[in-house]
């Protein structure tokens, strides 16, 4: 077993050489290292922080914002071995077929591929995440207590996963789960304390000739490899390309001016509806998270596939979170429709619902370099958040859906609680979703990276994580940019043959 | 053996049992809130709760400039007009006539009865 190699202790100015040098040691950059054991070419993974969290190291990530008010960036993110896995939720979903599609009716929309081209990677990514068998919607036919009846219409019950570890602690922590894995792999160096401050292309831009590292301590070299995976996040990433901007002043593969655009996260505003139940019996997986055949799972509600590509409506899930009262109006409506409906509603039961948004693609929504650096040299990140009013109304939509649904089955009823921008955005929380900075499609003026990954104007140089995402579904990226990893393992394997 | 129930015993049971019978047929009818009389009674009888009625019908007029109660009266007399209640609101649910009062999300034909319902007073 080889120890990490502590890049403080590298000498200054000195070079090193390898095959492939996988920038970021987060979920993405280690499962690939994984992924990678084993192959005939060596394999460089640079991680910016050790083992543990550093307050220096991430204060690294430090930026400003404009706009809607969003997280500081220092905070929706982890910068050290397993990167933002620390503090990952474990929520896994593949995303939905209709997420793949181009619809007609959202600008952006539509990924080079269909879900069916990364569907054979999930159970790779399954095992990686530690999320047990692939179940999902399939748990469907083996529940004993029956999920809520919905009439028919656009809304369904759909499930998540949840990442779990072996000693049951949810969930998996990359860094602290893989580490010794990654000491085993004997093509495999890990360099930690290493962060990779410029890309440095060749004269004719085309290529990537090195990739330069500085360490907090002062000391700096230089890494030269055929290949370079950049995997450091939806916002490190984008940074990282616009700031190496000595060859060409766009920055790495900033011809189009499309790095740092289309910048996304999940926004999760709360108490966004409230349920009621007119019999009272709410399954308790709608609530929380349950053991079904050795995996965790819980159900949320979602849109239908075939309702999504005919609707205006996105991806959002709503989830039941927690027992509620009803006001004296609430009190009244229930009354009122249940009596008219001819059910009983004595044993009512009533629910706050939440929601993990998917917003539309948005160019505005952009990261741009700051004039402030960092304690490396590095331009820092600007920031300039937007929700639209057209994403909270789409997903109100949906909420509006679900609710005409349990009046047609007789089974319940809701309230949409949020009308006004104000009241949508007032205590807004975030998913800590990365997305869309460095977007995938097959034309260059459409996206940075083509179908496999690659960045359109650069031969060796690729891009691996939720950064690519052209839209984003609701579905939690991790899973998703995990089994986008995979598949780019194997076009890397294919690469050295 | 001779029957011990007198004449008089007889004619006073079964006094209590036409009584019991006749409340149990009309109690419900005969002890209900009774409201002023107005033009739609013959829809808002159809309601259970009329008075948790008029308390959303109160919120959804106050968001309509014009309500026409009669033409609105017309139309549900249609829509109800052999009808069971119950079965119109689920129609209604169906084919996606809904309405929302107070971010509360209803039939449609229960919105409007509601709305009448608060016209009423």
């Amino acid at each position: 077993m080889s120890a990490f190699i502590d890049a403080r202790a590298v000498p200054s100015g000195q070079a090193v050489e390898t095959d492939l040098a996988i920038v970021g040691g987060g979920p993405v950059g280690i499962s690939l290292a994984l992924l990678l054991a084993g192959a005939h070419f060596r394999v460089m993974l640079l991680e910016s922080g050790a083992l543990e969290f550093d307050e220096k190291t991430q204060d690294l990530y430090k930026g400003t914002l404009a706009g809607d008010a969003y997280l500081p960036l220092e905070a929706s993110r982890l910068r050290y071995l397993g990167g933002s896995s620390n503090h990952w939720g474990g929520w896994s979903r593949p995303l939905d077929e209709a997420d793949f599609e181009k619809r007609e009716w959202l600008p952006h929309s539509g990924w080079p591929f269909s879900r069916k081209t990364l569907m054979p990677y999930f159970a790779r990514a399954q095992a990686l995440c530690e999320t047990g068998s692939y179940l999902y919607d399939g748990v469907k036919r083996q529940l004993t207590e029956p999920e809520i009846a919905l009439g028919e219409g656009g809304i369904d019950t759909r499930w998540f996963q949840f990442s779990k570890t072996k000693n049951d602690v949810l969930p998996t922590h990359f860094g602290e789960r893989y580490a010794n894995d990654l000491k085993r792999i004997g093509n495999l160096r890990v360099y930690v304390n290493a962060n990779v401050t410029r890309l440095r292309l060749a004269r004719d831009g085309n290529r990537l000739k090195t990739i330069k590292v500085a360490t907090l301590n002062g000391k700096r070299f230089t890494v030269k490899s055929k290949f370079v995976v950049l995997a450091t996040g939806g916002i490190e990433v984008p940074r990282l390309m616009l700031a190496s901007n000595d060859v060409k002043r766009c920055g790495v593969g900033n011809e189009n001016d499309l790095v740092g655009r289309f910048f996304a996260d999940h926004p999760c505003p709360r108490d966004v509806g409230t349920l009621v139940i007119f019999d009272g019996r709410m399954p308790g997986y709608y609530l929380g998270t349950v053991p079904v055949r050795g995996t965790v799972m819980r159900a949320s509600f979602t849109p239908r596939e075939d309702y999504r590509l005919k609707h205006p409506v996105m991806g959002s899930q709503t989830t039941v979170e927690y027992r509620d009262e009803l006001d004296a109006i609430g009190k009244a409506a229930v009354a009122a429709t249940a009596s008219a409906l001819g059910v009983a509603s004595s044993h009512a039961a009533v629910f706050a619902l939440g929601c993990g948004l998917e917003p539309a693609p948005d160019p505005d929504r952009r990261l741009t370099l700051d004039h402030a650096r960092d304690a490396l040299g590095m331009p820092r990140l600007k920031l300039s958040m937007r929700i639209n009013d057209a994403d909270f109304a789409h997903y109100r939509k949906s909420l509006a859906e679900l609710g005409r649904q349990l009046l047609a089955a007789r089974v319940g009823m809701l309230r949409l609680n949020l009308k006004e921008r104000g009241q949508w955005l007032e205590g807004l929380d975030w998913g800590n979703h990365h997305m869309g900075s460095t977007r995938m499609h097959v034309d260059p003026k459409q996206g940075v990276v083509d179908a496999t990954g690659k960045v359109h104007s650069v031969d060796n140089l690729y891009i691996a994580g939720s950064s690519v995402f052209p839209t984003y579904g609701a579905s939690n990226p991790t899973i998703n940019l995990i089994a986008l990893t995979v598949r780019l393992a194997e076009h890397l394997k294919g690469l050295f043959k | 053996m001779k029957l011990a129930l007198s004449r008089r015993t007889l004619l006073i049971g079964g006094g209590v049992a036409v009584v019991a019978g006749v409340a149990a047929v009309e109690g419900p009818r005969l002890f209900r809130k009774r409201y002023a009389p107005s033009p739609y009674d013959d829809l808002l009888d159809k309601l259970d709760d009329r008075d948790a009625c008029a308390q959303i019908g109160e919120r959804a007029l106050a968001g309509k400039a014009h309500f026409d109660a009669d033409k609105v009266a017309d139309t549900l007399r249609d829509r109800l007009h052999h009808r069971r209640l119950n079965r119109v609101m689920v129609e209604d649910a169906e084919q996606k006539r809904v309405a929302e009062n107070a971010g509360w999300v209803m039939p449609e034909t229960l919105s409007l009865l509601c709305a009448l319902a608060a016209k009423a007073g």
